[in-house]
């Protein structure tokens, strides 16, 4: 995506600096007041929801609950909780987490950034991969016996949701053959890591495919590929030069989004697999009300998200010269 | 074309699945004695599959059984559990004396206890512990666990004593509630000299006297809470108590207060507000461990990160992966370390049981938390011989909200109990045992038990029809019950599985045998505690509650306040008086009997609807040696260890008893 951008730089249809800063810049800004309206909401929905991080299975007395109130100030009226949240967040200080005592949520997130990173980046290589090749060759060979093979594969892809799909990866590989690990962590290279990234692209993969697919049919017709087939350039040329890039258009604008939510973690598989990312952490985050924790993911991912987008309109407006912004 | 090609995928997917069938019923046909991989692993290590992340390596602050469990391994108290039973055995403290009503203990520590960084620990390590540990700043979560000791409760609470400030007296107790006799004092709080023998075991001779011990020896100073509002509260509602701090002024209670005193460098005495014969059990809590003084104050909340943290247990942290694992491994200078046969321990962090079960098939894991088998499991793997089939010092009860009508009536609340055939629903989960009583069963070895009310449909109808609820018979020999008032009662639980298919079949009991049709009602497990601490329900909550000690008033105490974990708004001061005697009794046999009454008064009274004893349900490489299934699954690490010889392996579930 981002080579794709440099290449195109020097292009002179392309937007200039100029126009291209200015543009980042307006998106930048409305980033702001965006992400404060999210984590407006999840304060607010963190404050509706009944238990606190300290209720448990057993009850604590009253004084002991009144002392953990009193040290985190939630004793005191909700608008000075609030502006006290706020406060801290602007200064980008997400504090430290509830429920696990005295650790910062910036380290949290940092410790988990990088494996869910792994995860999601990997998982959406192969995703990309495959699913580029796999929806290119149906597109080519349409209504062929690859073209419906794939897109059934396609189709199972998208049904099947990978609590289903990770367990009997499981079964199959670690609990029947004895390959592969079932679970856990062991490091960033490891044959730990086959498993969930497999479990986890499956979905990509086979949305990549269909829409490279449906991409390329479109491309494949349409005037310009014609006249590279008259200029006399080969099949190969044609297809990769000319083809690829406009049939990969709807696969970048899926990009953006697949890739924040890979990054920010995946809460399914990151718990069938035991993992140390964000999902997990999230899901606990939730669970626990540990709200420090949960606005900060929640932030996290927000701005995440909305940079992913940004990335995704510039490397658009580079993709395709008939955009302007 | 295209019709092909979908006959095609169709036959491969009937091919997969064929694949998958196949090897699920090969894992159900299979006759290994164990279940999956049985080879030991190269080195010395234990990885044990722990349950949820732990929330800190802190032991004053986690209540939580998995923290317990690791927290077991870094420190050690001045006793610990024993691997099977759970009662005390000596750790730090090699010994310890008694007084004669269990209301005060003198332990004697070892000379040649260590910290992993070398320091020697001594009494003042415990004794700075144990104030930390109460400090209301410290937010400990399970700080009640030692209320029993003197002014510790005030200390937590930030109360105040009130003092005149002429005199500089303390106001005591017995100035403001008369009435109440000098000879119901526990020991500890009489002068001393007018009881000279208040240590049977007379050798050797408990610790010397000290002026600390002879104000531990007074009569109870009045402790009033710090917050004005509250205490003024307090008092416009007492007119004695009004008159009698009138000039008074307000000292805080302070960490110096505690009835905990290093008598020298290697004794410690501590004086308790009650007796309480289970106390040195409760002492081996992680509450009570011991922890450095010098680390804690250097680096205040930091102390346990990694590269600071200093323990005093057979194990040190080696590493720590959040969400991933705790590595420990064996600290040399541990004062028994020849004795801690592991090299390492791992701590897997898991939630989720299928995945825990799958790590420990394929032999990534040698042992597995409690309640890791899924219930649709267990006929696959209770045969094998590695499950653990045990008790469990844990109860399942339903509690009944008696402030609300019509649940406030006794009959309907016995109705409700008699109509639940709690043998088959004990049979349907496998390894459970129904529960009558309140206290768990075969748990409290001599405990004489009382007998609840039984399954009895028959009575039950007639309960409810006398309560002004009349049960018809219908045409087809099902029952009706139209006057009660459905939409006032709900089966509240947490969401999870189990709870579902349990409330279902109360659900379907009570319908069948009422022809009361209750609604069922699942909450996310943090909205519901809230909900049944509060009485926020409509007739029935689910409760699961497992011991904190091994003590039948562990159990008995829930009803013993009307807020906190009581969920049922019922609380008589008959039964807080019998569960008194009982407390005050010295002997062990008569002690029980009185808080078998106790029990039994309350389940006349029938708050609540005991369901089950749960039992203990994991499992254990044959090769894991001194690793028992005991009640509370908390485990010495220090005993365990790996067996080569598979002649020597454990063949089924290891004895408790031997």
């Amino acid at each position: 995506m981002l080579s794709a951008f440099t290449l195109q730089m020097d292009r002179q249809e392309c937007l200039s600096y100029l126009q291209m800063l200015r543009f980042i810049i307006r998106r930048l800004v409305i980033t702001i007041p965006t992400i404060l309206v999210v984590i407006t909401i999840t304060w607010g929905l963190i404050r509706l929801a009944p238990g606190n991080f300290y209720t448990g299975e057993k009850s604590i007395p009253k004084a002991i609950e009144a002392n953990i109130r009193e040290h985190y100030g939630l004793d005191q009226p909700w608008h000075v909780q609030y502006r006290r949240t706020m406060g801290r967040i602007l200064r980008l200080d997400f504090g430290t987490s509830l429920s696990y005592t005295g650790q910062s949520v910036n380290v949290i997130i940092a410790r988990g950034l990088p494996v869910s990173a792994t995860i999601g980046m990997l998982a959406y290589l192969l995703a990309l991969v495959v699913g580029a090749i796999v929806g290119s060759i149906a597109a080519l060979k349409q209504n062929s016996k690859w073209d419906y093979g794939s897109m059934a594969l396609a189709m199972l892809g998208i049904s099947v949701p990978n609590f289903v799909l990770g367990p009997i990866l499981v079964l199959f590989f670690s609990l029947t053959l004895y390959w592969l690990p079932p679970s856990r962590w062991e490091g960033f290279i490891s044959k730990n890591l086959i498993l969930p990234v497999i479990t986890l692209s499956a979905l990509y993969m086979a949305y990549i495919a269909r829409l490279t697919r449906a991409g390329m049919l479109e491309v494949l017709r349409s005037d310009y590929i014609r006249t590279a087939r008259a200029k006399g350039l080969s099949e190969s040329q044609v297809l990769i030069r000319h083809a690829l890039r406009g049939g990969l258009l709807p696969v970048v604008s899926f990009t953006g989004p697949a890739l924040a939510f890979l990054l920010t973690g995946t809460v399914v598989v990151e718990q069938i697999f035991v993992l140390p990312g964000l999902g997990n952490y999230f899901i606990q985050a939730a669970l626990n009300r540990d709200e420090p924790l949960i606005l900060g993911i929640v932030a996290f991912i927000a701005i995440t998200l909305l940079l992913m987008n940004l990335l995704v309109d510039i490397a658009y407006a580079c993709m395709d010269p008939r955009i302007r912004y | 074309m295209a019709e092909l090609y979908l006959k095609r995928v169709i036959s491969v997917l009937a091919i997969a699945s064929f694949v998958f069938s196949s090897i699920s019923c090969r894992v159900v046909a299979s006759n290994e004695p164990f279940y999956g991989n049985t080879t030991p692993p190269e080195r010395n290590i234990l990885r044990y599959v722990n349950g949820g992340e732990p929330e800190s390596l802190d032991p004053a602050i986690s209540t939580g059984q998995p923290e317990a469990r690791i927290y077991m391994a870094l420190y050690e108290g001045l006793v610990e559990y024993d691997p099977k039973s759970l009662d005390a055995i000596p750790a730090i403290a090699e010994r310890w004396d008694v007084n004669n009503d269990y209301s005060e203990f003198v332990f004697h520590l070892r000379k040649n206890a260590r910290f992993s960084n070398g320091d020697p620990i001594n009494a003042n390590d415990f004794l700075y512990s144990l104030r930390r540990a109460l400090a209301p700043e410290t937010l400990s979560l399970s700080a009640s666990l030692a209320y029993y000791i003197r002014y510790a409760q005030a200390f937590n609470a930030g109360s105040v004593f009130v003092r005149d400030p002429s005199s500089k007296q303390f106001l005591l107790v017995t100035d403001i509630s008369s009435g109440k006799s000098e000879t119901n004092e526990p020991l500890s709080q009489k002068a001393l000299g007018a009881n000279e023998s208040e240590y049977q075991s007379t050798s050797p001779t408990p610790a010397p006297d000290t002026s600390f011990h002879q104000l531990m020896h007074s009569p109870m100073r009045l402790t009033l809470p710090a917050s004005e509002k509250a205490r003024d509260k307090l008092v416009t509602s007492n007119p004695k108590l009004q008159s009698a701090i009138a000039g008074k002024e307000f000292v805080k209670v302070a960490a110096e207060d505690i009835g905990v005193e290093a008598v020298d460098d290697f004794t410690i005495r501590i004086s308790l507000a009650q007796p309480a014969p289970y106390f040195p059990g409760l002492l081996a809590h992680q509450l009570f461990r011991v922890i450095s003084r010098k680390v804690v104050e250097k680096y205040g909340s930091n102390w346990t990160d990694p590269s600071h943290i200093v323990t005093s247990g057979p194990f040190k942290l080696k590493l720590w992966h959040p969400y991933s694992e705790v590595v420990v491994e064996r600290d040399p200078m541990y004062w028994d370390a020849s004795h801690v046969h592991l090299d390492e321990l791992h701590f897997f962090f898991s939630t989720d049981h299928p995945t825990s079960m799958n790590l420990y098939k394929v032999g990534a894991a040698d042992a597995v938390v409690n309640h890791s088998v899924p219930n649709a499991w267990l006929d696959v793997v209770r045969p094998k011989k590695d499950y653990m089939d045990a008790a469990e010092a844990a109860i399942t009860m339903i509690m009944m909200n008696v402030t609300q009508p019509p649940m406030n009536d006794l009959r309907v609340r016995r109705a409700f109990n008699m109509a639940i055939d709690k043998v088959t629903y004990a049979k349907s989960k496998r390894i459970t045992k129904p529960l009558s009583a309140f206290t768990p069963e075969g748990i409290f070895v001599g405990y004489p038990q009382p007998k609840g009310d039984g399954f009895d449909p028959e009575q039950a109808r007639k309960l409810l029809t006398e309560a002004g609820y009349p049960v018809t018979e219908k045409s087809d020999r099902s029952y009706e019950c139209p006057k009660f008032p459905v939409d006032q009662v709900n089966f509240t639980f947490a969401t999870h599985s189990s709870n579902q298919a349990l409330a279902q079949f109360m659900q379907a009991q009570w319908k069948q045998n009422l022809g009361i049709n209750v609604m069922l009602s699942n909450m996310e497990f943090k909205t519901f505690n809230q909900a049944r601490g509060r009485l926020e329900y409509k007739g029935l909550a689910l409760m699961i509650f497992g011991g904190d000690y091994m003590d039948p008033t562990t159990f008995l105490n829930i009803f013993l306040t009307p807020s906190g974990d009581n969920g049922s708004g019922w609380w008589d001061q008959k039964y807080v008086d019998l569960l008194a005697e009982a407390n005050h009794t010295l002997d062990k046999q008569k002690r029980y009997e009185l808080l078998a009454k106790a029990e039994k008064y309350m389940l006349d009274a029938q708050p609540t609807i005991p369901i089950e004893t749960t039992a203990v349900n994991w499992v254990k490489k044959p090769y894991v040696k001194g690793l028992y299934p005991n009640p509370q699954s908390l485990f010495a690490w220090k005993f365990v260890y790996i067996e080569r010889d598979p002649a020597k392996w454990d063949y089924g579930t290891p004895s408790l008893s031997d």
